[in-house]
């Protein structure tokens, strides 16, 4: 054999690494057969062999890899083997909130056998894409926004929640929150956890020593903003600047604004992209939100500029008495500076009225997570009827409470799952789910709906564009309206 | 040469080094002001960094509350465990690719062989290749391996096991050290190829071989650019975020490095970013360290190769 046959066959031997190489993994997952089996089989004594030599601190890890492969191995039999573990990814990482979720999920999980783990992450929303990509994803995920549920949903990554399951769940959930997890019909996600964003904070104190009413509508809150300009008091504190997230609260103002003017129908097609941002209901929220904010004293922006001001930054002007109002959601009060009392009768204690709105119909923005599921297994399924549930939400809540502080502090956890138990929570806290118990209209954050390139895109930066000045509301909806895509 | 024109050329050189400091003072204080305000907020309450700027600090308002967070132990975020894990990352991830392109790069440039030049030229282009398009298929890999299924007999062909090692350490330091390779070897063989050709001779003639003239005549000859590699490569994985977030992610938190976890530290809507200048500093201490310690190699070992003489 000459030197060249044999040139040339090395190359088509590095060829072929090379072309394994590039389409590897989808082979063990995918391909059904003895085959692929045994493969996997010589693949787990490997990591066998390999765990025995290399044992250390790694054992522990190479061991759950272990279990994760029998996992593929039981899918591919179309068996739903019981592993008993159970994995768990979400944005939440706090330690007082992520240290919560695994406290309520240990204590499930020791009643019935499953080992549960919880990881929060920072970067969640592109680790499950790098997960998904790799075949590594977790059992269940958290999902803080129902559009990335749908856009997995449609992909078909997620596995539709069984029939058995979801009639047991959705019992304990108002047909709007339910709602947020059906995608084109079918449900895919669960509600786990709510927050409420139609919220204003205040001091009860401030309010009473300068003789002001809790408005108890969208006009009297406008006539509120005009009487305390004209006392020679900033009624509002705004700031949006939220780092590339900038301008988020805008358009929580914006989408509040719209469900109180156009109504939860057009709010509905408006979200769903059959309304455009440059229709006159939408551009004419803009400009009542801008036209509020721009009444000359209206507002206190704490780094001079609405839209250089962060919106962590609204706390410490509110209880230093540089404004009387700050419209936020109810995860705020964790940006109070510390020590502040809250909703307890004190002086400089500061609580929540609802964000008003014309008639009686009450209509709330909302926000909060959804969890999906990812693999196949009874024990996942169980464990997603308990996030779901009444006895989750109570765990989690006094976990979370613990952790805050114990009594007397805001566990920044919040519900709307029916029997809840309510004596777990703070006044304020109560006063939140009640305002959520009382709403007919439930929607949920409208720019978590929407496809992302607006949702986390335009309607952020264009929103601020014209919270500056720079553009006028028609030109920033019509530039919205271009981006959708 | 007199007295006097010494004394007067001393005072013109004292003075000129005098002035042409002022400059270099003005520039490194500005370089370092951002660090500065770092490392003041680090000792501040998130009240008092939220409130004001670093420069309006009062030292009395000084706390080490915030070293103290990040280091308890907790579910999620205690840097303790974390930087452990960044130093079973970084350094086999600095030894092994400087102890294989060493040898490489001694092998390109003092081994006669055919195809050398393409071999090397090849390398070299790999440089150019970005490792973030790589980074799922080498994460599939390490999950499933690499198998072929031969068409219509049947037969599965395996060339690399499933591991399963990603959620580990292993997966990280590997996959740096597979990036590393090429700077790795293009500078050392830059450095290793440009030792005086004499003292190869000689040792030829006294009856080394390779092995000896490699392991004693170029690794201690070669000790400047191995600590410069070496510095540049511990910082690049000790600082690095994208890869161990791919490979270890939220498959098993308790193997992620310091960067990831200091990312996770900010919290929810930021609301723990006063704990961030802290975490910065904690992180960065490891490097400083390091730095300090091989500096005296890095400028040398930055020269390398840029001469040849």
């Amino acid at each position: 054999m000459n030197l060249s046959r044999w040139k040339s066959m090395l190359a088509l031997l590095f060829a072929l690494a090379l072309f394994t190489a590039a389409c590897s993994g989808d082979e063990v997952v995918d391909a059904a057969g003895d085959a692929a089996d045994a493969a996997g089989d010589a693949a787990e004594d490997v990591v066998d062999d390999v765990t025995d030599d290399d044992a250390m601190e790694e054992d522990d890890d190479a061991m759950e890899d272990d279990d994760a492969m029998e996992d593929d191995d039981a899918m591919e039999d179309g068996a739903m083997e019981d592993t008993g573990v159970v994995t768990i990814t979400g944005p939440e990482r706090d330690e007082s909130e992520a240290g919560a979720l695994q406290t309520a999920l240990s204590a499930f999980g020791e009643a019935n056998g499953i080992d549960i783990t919880y990881t929060g992450s920072a970067d969640w929303e592109a680790e499950i894409n790098v997960a998904l990509e790799g075949g590594t994803e977790p059992d269940i995920s958290i999902f803080p926004q129902p559009g990335k549920l749908a856009d997995f949903a449609r992909d078909g990554r997620l596995l539709e929640v069984p029939a058995d399951t979801a009639a047991s769940v959705s019992a304990n959930w108002d047909a709007g929150s339910w709602g947020f997890g059906t995608v084109d019909g079918t449900q895919f996600g669960i509600p786990n956890k709510t927050d409420l964003k139609s919220l204003v904070w205040y001091q009860p104190a401030r309010f009473e020593a300068l003789g002001y009413e809790i408005p108890e509508s969208w006009d009297e809150l406008l006539a509120l903003t005009d009487q305390a300009i004209a006392d020679g008091n900033t009624p509002w504190c705004v700031g949006i600047e939220s780092g590339q997230a900038t301008g988020w609260p805008f358009t929580d103002w914006v989408e509040d604004v719209m469900l109180r003017t156009a109504g939860p129908e057009a709010y509905d097609q408006w979200v769903a992209g059959d309304l455009d941002f440059a229709d006159p209901q939408v551009v004419g929220v803009f400009e009542a939100v801008k036209e509020l904010w721009d009444r000359p004293g209206a507002v206190y922006a704490d780094s001079g500029s609405i839209s250089a001001t962060a919106f962590q930054a609204n706390g410490q002007p509110l209880v230093d008495g540089d404004c009387l109002m700050h419209r936020q959601a109810s995860f705020f009060s964790a940006f109070m500076p510390e020590g502040t009392p809250v909703a307890d009768g004190s002086e400089g204690a500061v609580d929540v009225f609802y964000f008003p709105a014309n008639g009686d119909s009450r209509p709330i923005l909302v926000a909060g997570t959804l969890v999906g599921a990812f693999h196949d297994r009874p024990e996942v399924w169980a464990v997603m009827e308990y996030l779901g549930g009444p006895e989750f939400a109570n765990a989690r809540q006094a976990a979370q409470k613990e952790a805050k502080g114990g009594d007397g502090s805001l566990s920044g956890f919040l519900t709307a799952v029916k029997g809840a138990d309510l004596s777990l929570y703070e006044p304020l806290a109560q006063s939140m789910m009640e305002i959520m118990a009382n709403a007919e209209v439930a929607r949920f954050d409208g720019s978590d709906l929407m496809p992302a390139d607006v949702g986390a895109g335009t309607f952020w930066s264009e929103g601020t564009s014209f919270v500056n000045g720079d553009v006028t509301a028609l030109e920033a909806a019509e530039a919205i309206d271009a981006s959708w895509p | 040469m007199s007295t006097p024109s010494t004394g007067s050329r001393g005072l013109g050189a004292r003075l000129y080094r005098g002035l042409s400091s002022v400059p270099m003072w003005a520039f490194a204080l500005v370089w370092l002001l951002p660090s500065l305000g770092l490392f003041v907020n680090s000792f501040r309450t998130r009240d008092g960094q939220r409130g004001s700027g670093f420069w309006r600090t009062v030292p009395d308002q000084f706390t080490i509350e915030n070293y103290q967070t990040v280091f308890e132990a907790n579910t999620v975020n205690s840097l303790g465990v974390s930087l452990l894990n960044s130093l079973a990352i970084s350094i086999p991830a600095t030894i092994i690719p400087i102890s294989i392109a060493a040898f490489a790069a001694y092998g390109f440039a003092w081994i006669d062989f055919k195809g050398r030049k393409w071999l090397f030229i090849i390398t070299v282009s790999i440089l150019a290749i970005p490792l973030q398009v790589a980074l799922i298929p080498l994460l599939k890999m390490y999950v499933g391996g690499a198998h072929l299924t031969l068409p219509f007999i049947g037969k599965t062909l395996t060339f690399i096991p499933a591991w399963g090692i990603n959620g580990t350490s292993t997966a990280v330091w590997l996959t740096h050290t597979g990036f590393a390779m090429p700077f790795a070897i293009f500078l050392l063989h830059n450095y290793i190829s440009s030792l005086p050709k004499d003292i190869f001779e000689s040792a030829r003639i006294d009856g080394a071989d390779h092995f000896t003239i490699f392991w004693r005549l170029v690794l201690p000859l070669s000790i400047p650019v191995l600590a410069a590699f070496a510095i540049f490569q511990f910082l690049w994985t000790w600082n690095d975020f994208l890869i161990a977030l791919t490979m270890i992610g939220s498959a098993n938190p308790d193997a992620l490095p310091t960067t990831v976890a200091i990312a996770n530290l900010a919290g929810d809507f930021g609301r723990n970013e006063h704990l961030l200048p802290a975490g910065a500093f904690v992180q960065a201490f490891v490097p400083l360290v390091v730095f300090f310690a091989l500096q005296r190699y890095f400028v040398r070992g930055l020269l390398a190769g840029s001469i040849k003489g």
